[in-house]
């Protein structure tokens, strides 16, 4: 009886505090798959930071290994048509991929969240707009909007991001809206609002850091829906224009000539298809850190 | 099944798509009229010869008449004629290619619930068995890849390695061999379009089997001694295919878009390569005119999956 008395007093009660990130953090670090996303995308950012100012042979130069050249040697992973060194370009396309993901990122919360949180808490006929716009978006088909506003903008990266963001707010703005519609009934919103806080207060000060998590979340997943979404743009001939090097044109350049170097598709297709896999993989795993209750 | 209410809930929808299509076509119309420059300009094409196919195009007009006579084209099914091959008017390739990226589409969308349900319910089935891992972190995999990444192996594999390694005993004519409805055509683009979205249906057919399977009346099914694939089959995948159905749509809308990509691959004359090519060659006229029928097809592709939550749940009902 003493000694599990003793034990009881000596045992902390309840483990130490753990915040919601730092609990989130350590249920992040357990998931394996999502540690490898992690580390493969620590690589690929380093990677592309070293593109900046380090690439085997430049990117741009014409004629630095025979053309269609199969890897090994000089070069890694083969020369493409015109001559050019494939790692080389595939580095460099790291750097448009990943600016071309976050940037729309980036573009889609600053759409998506101010008009969510507005959507959601203030109702009435802005809601009504809203979802309105929102469904009628949902209803066209997001690659051909996003391929007829590059068309009509004009190919560059900016208008690239741009047309992303504008077929991919939505999803954004929704969970937003929905997120704020359920916590504007909760009580802790109830008192701020009776203790006389502004609603810009409400919104960005209690709603917005409570619905952080899902926001993650979808922001995550939103990464590498974006860098597909280039990537088709400039496997159709609309993305970033040449000389850039991006996977998706690279991919495209390589199947012409699959037959006599299928180096110069698989290297691209392959960088491509992993670095959207460790997002999801990411995604996956901050789902299960950060909303243990919705386990799949 | 389709009842009187049926019925006209399907003349609401079809008043509705002709609607938007016209809405569609009215803003990438404008749009494109709106962008700079001339879409006749270039070198070969001097004074006279420049008015004169400026008017036969009627581009000398004011745009709001140009609009109109387009509307009126429109509500006659008349597209216009391409700006490139002159002479050639637009619905008539549009229809035909409808037709084609339809039939594609079609076989996809099978590839998508036949591979998505079956390893959603054997994943359900074995929950937590090496099984449902593999099939899991598979879903995550296939989710992952482009479709055109799909398409490069398949074309690797089956048009280059088997080739090489058979010497010439396997060879796959990999293409659209011209002529019209050849399913050993199209099954190589139609697993590539349908395999990235398959994941999406295995994950939620795995996710509501889950839930199905903990419910009362599957443990009566068992109790009353129903074999095993019956009760897999017939009560719990019926219940489960539901929350499944919802997302057919976007599914739906889904491949149609991927089509743009695999049709330019494969070469297939769908819509989706005119698309392409006709971006790419400035021919506006066809742009619109393919646009329309994309807003056409996805339209009528929304009213069948709505439909079919009829055919599938007889408790719905419109």
């Amino acid at each position: 009886m003493a000694a599990t008395a003793a034990a009881v007093v000596t045992r902390p009660i309840a483990p130490e505090q753990a915040s919601l990130w730092s609990d989130a953090w350590r249920r992040l670090r357990r998931n394996r798959l999502a540690l490898a996303g992690v580390v493969y995308l620590t690589f690929l950012v380093v990677v592309a930071l070293v593109a900046l100012i380090h690439t085997p042979y430049p990117t741009y130069e014409v004629g630095v290994g025979i053309p269609y050249q199969g890897p090994g040697g000089q070069h890694w992973l083969g020369v493409d048509a015109l001559g050019r060194d494939t790692l080389s370009r595939l580095m460099a396309g790291a750097q448009i991929s990943l600016i071309v993901g976050v940037g729309t990122q980036i573009v889609v919360l600053a759409i998506g969240v101010p008009i969510g949180l507005a959507a959601g808490y203030f109702r009435g006929w802005f809601d009504q707009v809203v979802t309105f716009i929102i469904n009628l978006f949902y209803g066209i088909p997001d690659l051909l909007v996003a391929l007829i506003l590059v068309f009509l903008l004009g190919p560059n990266l900016t208008n690239i991001i741009i047309a992303i963001a504008v077929t991919r707010w939505m999803d954004m703005a929704r969970l937003v809206r929905g997120q704020t519609l359920s916590l504007r009934e909760r009580e802790f919103i109830e008192a701020a609002r009776a203790s006389g806080a502004k609603p810009s207060k409400i919104l960005f000060g209690h709603i917005l850091p409570n619905a952080l998590g899902p926001i993650i979340i979808q922001a995550t997943f939103g990464v590498p829906a974006a860098i597909l979404f280039e990537a088709f743009l400039s496997f159709l001939g609309l993305g970033v224009p040449p000389p850039t090097p991006t996977w998706g044109s690279m991919a495209a350049e390589g199947i012409v000539t699959i037959r006599i170097a299928p180096a110069m598709v698989i290297a691209p297709s392959i960088a491509l298809s992993l670095t959207l896999m460790a997002f999801n993989f990411l995604g996956d795993g901050l789902r299960d850190a950060l909303d243990p209750r919705q386990r799949r | 099944m389709f009842t009187r209410g049926t019925l006209i809930y399907i003349g609401q929808r079809l008043v509705l798509i002709v609607l938007a299509v016209l809405g569609v076509s009215s803003l990438v119309f404008l749009g494109i009229h709106r962008l700079p420059g001339d879409a006749l300009f270039s070198e070969h094409l001097h004074g006279t010869q420049y008015e004169l196919t400026l008017h036969h195009y009627g581009l000398d007009r004011p745009l709001w008449l140009q609009y109109v006579s387009f509307i009126g084209g429109m509500l006659h099914g008349d597209l216009g004629e391409s700006l490139v091959n002159r002479g050639v008017s637009i619905t008539p390739i549009v229809v035909r290619e409808m037709s084609v990226s339809a039939e594609v589409g079609i076989v996809a969308l099978l590839f998508t619930i036949g591979i998505g349900m079956s390893f959603g319910v054997v994943a359900a089935i074995r929950q937590n068995t090496w099984l449902d891992y593999v099939l899991s972190t598979t879903s995550v995999v296939g989710y992952s890849m482009p479709n055109f990444v799909v398409a490069t192996f398949l074309i690797l594999a089956f048009g280059v390695w088997l080739d090489n390694i058979t010497q010439g005993t396997f060879y796959f004519q990999i293409g659209w061999p011209g002529r019209y409805g050849t399913i050993g055509a199209i099954w190589l683009p139609a697993f590539a379009l349908g395999f990235p979205y398959a994941s999406i249906v295995a994950r939620l057919t795995r996710a509501s089997m889950l839930e199905v399977i903990r419910q009362d009346y599957i443990r009566t099914a068992r109790a009353k001694g129903l074999r095993e694939w019956v009760i897999t089959i017939r009560h719990s995948l019926r219940n489960a295919l539901i929350p499944v159905i919802t997302i057919l749509g976007p599914l739906v809308i889904g491949i149609i878009t991927g089509g743009v990509v695999i049709e330019n691959i494969f070469g297939i004359p769908g819509l989706g390569k005119e698309f392409a090519t006709s971006i790419l060659n400035r021919d506006y006229n066809i742009v619109i005119g393919v646009f329309t029928g994309y807003a056409a097809l996805v339209g009528l592709a929304n009213l069948g999956v709505d439909l079919l939550y009829v055919v599938i749940d007889p408790r719905i009902r419109y």
